[in-house]
């Protein structure tokens, strides 16, 4: 009974995102500022969840999410310039190319110890902006320091996205984010993903039960970096052009704080953190470069003082938090808390 | 040929006696705290602007030093004491440990760059001018941050056997619980490491800078180049990290030559693999 309501909690708050935001556009169609900022955050959603399903649910430490992000992007781009396949594949190819490298990384990188992964997956991060800017990179179609100038747009049966018209990408990125979303909801409601809170609450006493984490961890990375690469190859083709400066640590921050923000491990903090962060990154524009300063401040000071971030206020693990008191109001019962996350 | 090889070796050991330097005071913080300080390389460009700004003053290089190793020194102890010491109650401490020391270095670095701009500064130079041995130039300024950098590693590693202190961290380090019983004072020993740790890659900081100047974004390479070298030598193994310093710089100063200084990583990441193939635990590591 614990179990079913702390379920529907996390996805009854899904849900009702969406349902917002699937009518945003009838009020927001004609604003193509915000309309961008919209996908844009609908897009970082998907890498802060996939992130949050890895680091906090899954217990490993892994800073290669953006390297993923990028691998799909030119893996989509490169591919779709040079075979002319749709988009739409690309997509699906990039998201495919990513997931196989994050087993590959993943492969080594999992019989590690903590710090060690971060180090390693981290490096990942680091070594990609000489490949993709390096000869070699060059020959397989990165296009060098320069980066890829164009991109092959979305289309629909013909019609052709374009950025003056924002609603049919907009629609595009909901739906593709929503089934991203729901894929890393069904993990962490599988026995995968009790498994995880198993060995990340007591590793010796799962392990001794037989708990086997380590295919387990292994195969979410690959789906953590499939979610990631696939988004990111979205992204590529909703934006039109790539280049090195998205593997700045810019972006890198505000994708921890999209984390932090929404709460570590807190399904569907990571979206919630996801908007925060892209807002706020919009409305500090005007300190120019203090505005990261801030986005490290604000790292630091929710890790020390706000583990759980927004989520952990809107329902806190103790079951005691505004939300469950509406939810019990509205079921007329006074189920046991539970503390099944 | 013979004298570029000897050059290039050269210019490798200057290289990675600093690298020993920095990689030490990682591998001190992680064996006493096994905290993985993901803010090391900021502490690095710390020391690189620290000393600017008292070079601005027209300050000598020993003030400028008497000013800017306390300087690190207590950042490094604060810290501990403020960012990574509340951490500790927590179940999930090693993890969000190491969330806030990268928050710490994404912070620091952007106010570096907030504060000093993005454009790299420069520091004075020691020593200039060249010394003439059996037909090799050698620079006077590599030299001394050769021997600098060595006589630092010695004092250090004298304070850990010799002194009352070091003995303590060391203590820490082999068995934390134990240490606790006999009455050393673990939390000072953590602020320590740090404290001590932050002045060894802040100096380094002031020392390569006449190489690789001070810039908002240059401790990330430096973070990872601390880490490559502690896990070549053993997580927490002091002697590890010396002799794989040695190595990684020479790998490095050969590898600039042929190829140019962008494959460094590369080749850093190349060897510490094969080595970790067939010696999981690095070169002088033990697990556990």
């Amino acid at each position: 009974m614990g179990l079913m309501m702390e379920m529907r909690k996390d996805l009854m708050l899904l849900l009702l995102m969406y349902a917002v935001l699937c009518l945003v556009p009838l009020a927001a169609h004609g604003n193509l500022h915000l309309m961008n900022i919209l996908i844009i955050c609908l897009i970082w959603a998907v890498v802060a969840a996939a992130w949050d399903l890895i680091m906090g649910f899954a217990g490993i430490f892994t800073f290669g999410q953006v390297a993923f992000f990028v691998i799909g992007a030119y893996g989509s781009a490169i591919l779709t310039r040079t075979t002319g396949v749709s988009p739409w594949l690309g997509i699906l190819l990039g998201g495919l190319l990513t997931g196989t490298i994050g087993v590959l990384v993943g492969l080594p990188c999992l019989r590690l110890k903590g710090a060690y992964v971060a180090l390693v997956t981290f490096a990942v991060h680091m070594i990609l902006e000489p490949f993709l800017k390096s000869n070699i990179g060059r020959a397989i179609g990165t296009g060098g320091p320069q980066g890829i100038l164009s991109i092959p747009a979305l289309n629909l049966g013909g019609y052709k996205f374009s950025s003056m018209h924002l609603v049919p990408p907009y629609y595009a990125a909901l739906i593709i984010s929503f089934v991203a979303l729901l894929i890393i909801y069904k993990i962490i409601h599988s026995p995968w993903g009790l498994a995880f809170v198993a060995v990340r609450d007591s590793e010796v006493f799962a392990k001794s039960l037989g708990i086997d984490d380590f295919k387990y961890k292994l195969a979410v990375f690959g789906i953590s970096a499939f979610l990631t690469g696939m988004i990111g190859a979205f992204y590529a083709h909703y934006i039109g052009m790539l280049s090195t400066r998205i593997l700045g640590l810019d972006l890198f921050l505000i994708l921890m704080v999209m984390l932090v923000v929404g709460g570590m491990g807190r399904f569907p903090g990571a979206v919630i953190g996801s908007f925060i962060a892209i807002f706020l990154s919009e409305w500090l524009r005007f300190l120019e470069s203090w505005r990261m300063v801030i986005f490290g401040a604000i790292v630091i000071l929710m890790v020390l003082f706000m583990p759980q971030g927004i989520t952990g206020l809107l329902f806190p693990l103790e079951g005691s938090g505004p939300v469950d008191r509406l939810l019990r109001r509205l079921r007329g019962t006074d189920a046991v808390a539970c503390k099944s996350d | 040929m013979v004298r570029e090889l000897i050059d290039v070796l050269i210019s490798g050991i200057t290289n990675g006696s600093v690298y020993a330097m920095m990689a030490i005071g990682m591998a001190l913080v992680y064996g006493v705290t096994k905290v993985f300080n993901f803010a090391y390389g900021s502490f690095f460009s710390m020391g690189g602007y620290l000393a600017f700004v008292f070079f601005g003053l027209k300050l000598g290089y020993l003030p400028v030093l008497l000013v800017v190793l306390p300087a690190l020194f207590f950042a490094g102890m604060a810290t501990e004491r403020f960012i990574v010491r509340p951490l500790r109650k927590r179940a999930d401490w090693e993890m969000t440990a190491v969330m806030v020391t990268l928050g710490l270095a994404l912070f620091l670095d952007n106010l570096y760059q907030a504060v000093f701009g993005p454009f790299v500064k420069s520091l004075p130079i020691l020593f200039t001018g060249n010394l003439n041995v059996s037909g090799f130039t050698l620079s006077i300024q590599d030299i001394s941050i050769f021997f600098v950098a060595i006589a630092i590693m010695v004092a250090f590693i004298l304070f850990l056997g010799r002194t009352r202190m070091g003995m303590a961290v060391e203590a820490v380090a082999q068995d934390m619980v134990g240490a606790e019983i006999v009455g050393i004072p673990k939390d000072l020993v953590f602020g320590f490491a740090f404290a001590i740790s932050a002045v060894l890659v802040g100096f380094g900081g002031i020392l390569l800078a006449p190489k690789y100047f001070v810039s908002p974004l240059g401790g990330w390479n430096i973070l990872v180049k601390a880490w490559v070298i502690t896990a070549l030598g053993g997580m927490g193994s002091i002697r590890g990290s010396l002799y794989a310093a040695f190595i990684l710089g020479i790998v490095e100063a050969f590898v600039g030559w042929q190829f140019g200084f962008t494959w460094t990583l590369f080749a850093w990441f190349a060897v510490l693999l094969s080595t970790l193939i067939v010696r999981p635990q690095g070169l002088f590591g033990t697990w556990g």
